[in-house]
């Protein structure tokens, strides 16, 4: 609060008074009163006068400048009646109070929001869970029943299968979800339960798989990595050209194993690089196969951070993919041990 | 004949599982009605049990934990909730294994097969003929000649006797190989088939696998 500000606000009762003070005057002239009594009236009234306002400018500039300073410090501006004490003089009572009904009303509405979004996610974690069960009963059919479609239809579901994965870890991605579990696991396994699952295309497409070194363990949860190394391994086979080469290896070192998947297909672009982990980004390879959806990597970055991961694509156009992604030990967890 | 009882609320996936088990020479028990399932289970005694987690009304970790009280069948729990938490809950009340759908179904058998090698201590020699093939030192012997194979080349040979009688295609024992972790290609095959024979000429086993041009090989 600044007294300028305050003064010019306050300009017209300062008119009235210095009127006021003046008309006194006049009067007192004309009942012909002793100048030095006039100059003492004068005076009184003054600090009388003075006395008002700067105790009115006073206990409001304590009361605004602090709730300034507040609201700047603030992340959720909103919350600010909540933050500061409800002051003494009667408009900023009236602030105070409209403060708190915008302040509940701000908090209804987010509410509806955030139980909308929970519903939704519920929804769609339900809706997934059932969905399994159709696609279960159509691999158990086609599996009992084999003929020259078998291969095709399975392909089809398999795609089904993945873009509906996707859509259950876009939502736990999204929302602040307890559906994880660190623990230690062997990357030998799941990375293993990838490439099966990913078996038809690879064989199709005589990709040739080169594992070393991944008997390694580390903290992560199972079910998360397995699709993010799954969604990886998946535009490796995309953008990978028949007969192409991945190589999984994984290394270690004090704090930290690196695990990379490599493949020797068209690469990446330099200048879309940058933005592979974008939502929706589908770049110029993406344009080329016209089956990307931009959000693959998008959830598997995501999901790194859940975890505590790092993930890294690094690629030469025309000659090779890598995407690391980089596991912490947890020093909190090895003192736990 | 093993008997392997499903509990399972969809009807398509029950009948569906029902076919794969017993192409694969399994007894599928299936209950339809899940009132007072702990009971009607015991009255099947099945030798393994494939549960769903999420049949309506019934919580199937208390199935888990009332089937543990007084029995050790198997369970492998089947189920399209493929959180880390219901894993180790499903784990920790005494569930084998745990399957998410959908499920390759040559992995379903991979892992039932499994189970069973692991409870009946299943010899793990493979007779055929004079021949023995032991799976767990990867030996082969034919009378008084004796080797020693390679993982994979155990592994195409165990495939072939298995299907004795039967022409395997490349593509057949590529997938099984796959299946069991071993992602070999199509050179490495022809690679490890021919050394495969050659070390089996040299116990007396020439000509064991034949050929079938354009179709695959085959064990008579």
């Amino acid at each position: 609060m600044k007294y300028k500000e305050y003064i010019k606000d306050k300009i017209f009762p300062i008119i009235l008074t210095i009127l006021t003070l003046f008309l006194i005057t006049s009067f007192l002239i004309a009942f012909k009163l002793e100048i030095d009594k006039i100059i003492s009236i004068q005076i009184i009234f003054l600090i009388f006068i003075i006395t008002i306002h700067l105790y009115d400018y006073l206990r409001k500039r304590n009361f605004y400048n602090k709730m300034n300073e507040i609201l700047e410090k603030l992340d959720k501006k909103y919350l600010l009646q909540e933050t500061i004490t409800k002051p003494n003089f009667y408009e900023g009572m009236i602030l105070y109070d409209t403060l708190y009904t915008c302040n509940k009303a701000m908090i209804e509405y987010l509410n509806t929001y955030k139980y909308n979004i929970k519903d939704f996610k519920e929804y769609i974690e339900m809706w997934i869970h059932e969905v399994k069960a159709p696609i279960a009963s159509i691999l158990l059919i086609t599996h009992n029943n084999q003929d020259k479609n078998t291969k095709k239809i399975k392909e089809q579901v398999k795609k089904i299968e993945n873009y509906t994965e996707q859509v259950l870890y876009y939502v736990r991605s999204e929302n602040s979800s307890q559906d994880y579990l660190i623990k230690r696991h062997n990357l030998d396994n799941i990375i293993n339960n990838v490439i099966i699952s990913n078996k038809d295309d690879l064989i199709l497409k005589k990709i040739k798989i080169e594992i070393k070194n991944i008997n390694v363990t580390v903290l992560t949860d199972a079910k998360w990595l397995e699709f993010i190394i799954n969604q990886i391994i998946n535009n490796s086979i995309k953008y990978t050209p028949n007969q192409g080469i991945i190589q999984i290896y994984a290394s270690k070192d004090n704090h930290q194993v690196t695990l990379t998947i490599e493949d020797n297909g068209i690469g990446i672009p330099k200048e879309d690089i940058k933005k592979v982990f974008q939502k929706t980004f589908t770049g110029y390879n993406g344009h080329i196969t016209s089956k990307s959806t931009g959000m693959g990597l998008y959830i598997c970055q995501k999901l790194c951070q859940k975890l505590g991961h790092k993930i890294i694509v690094t690629s030469k156009q025309n000659k090779y993919t890598k995407v690391s992604i980089i596991f912490n030990e947890n020093d909190y967890y090895s003192v736990l041990k | 004949m093993k008997k392997i009882l499903i509990i399972e609320d969809d009807t398509e996936l029950r009948n569906e599982l029902k076919i794969l088990l017993e192409n694969n020479n399994y007894q599928a028990l299936t209950i339809e009605d899940f009132k007072d399932i702990i009971s009607k289970i015991k009255t099947k005694d099945p030798d393994l049990i494939l549960l769903d987690l999420n049949i309506p009304n019934i919580n199937g970790v208390f199935i888990i934990k009332e089937l543990r009280k007084e029995s050790t069948v198997p369970i492998i729990v089947v189920t399209s909730k493929n959180t880390e938490v219901d894993e180790v809950i499903s784990m920790s009340y005494g569930a084998d294994d745990y399957i998410t759908k959908p499920y390759n179904p040559t992995i379903l058998l991979l892992h039932i097969e499994a189970i069973f090698k692991r409870i009946d201590g299943e010899s793990n020699i493979i007779t055929y003929h004079n021949v023995q093939l032991n799976l767990s030192n990867s030996t082969i012997k034919n009378g008084e000649y004796e080797l020693t194979l390679t993982k994979n080349e155990q592994k195409i040979l165990y495939y072939l006797i298995k299907n004795k009688g039967h022409t395997v295609t490349r593509d057949d024992i590529i997938n099984y190989l796959w299946d069991n972790e071993d992602f070999i290609d199509d050179n490495t095959l022809t690679v490890n088939i021919n050394r495969l024979r050659k070390k089996l000429s040299t116990i007396k086993l020439d000509n064991i696998i034949e050929t079938r041009r354009g179709e695959g090989y085959i064990i008579l």
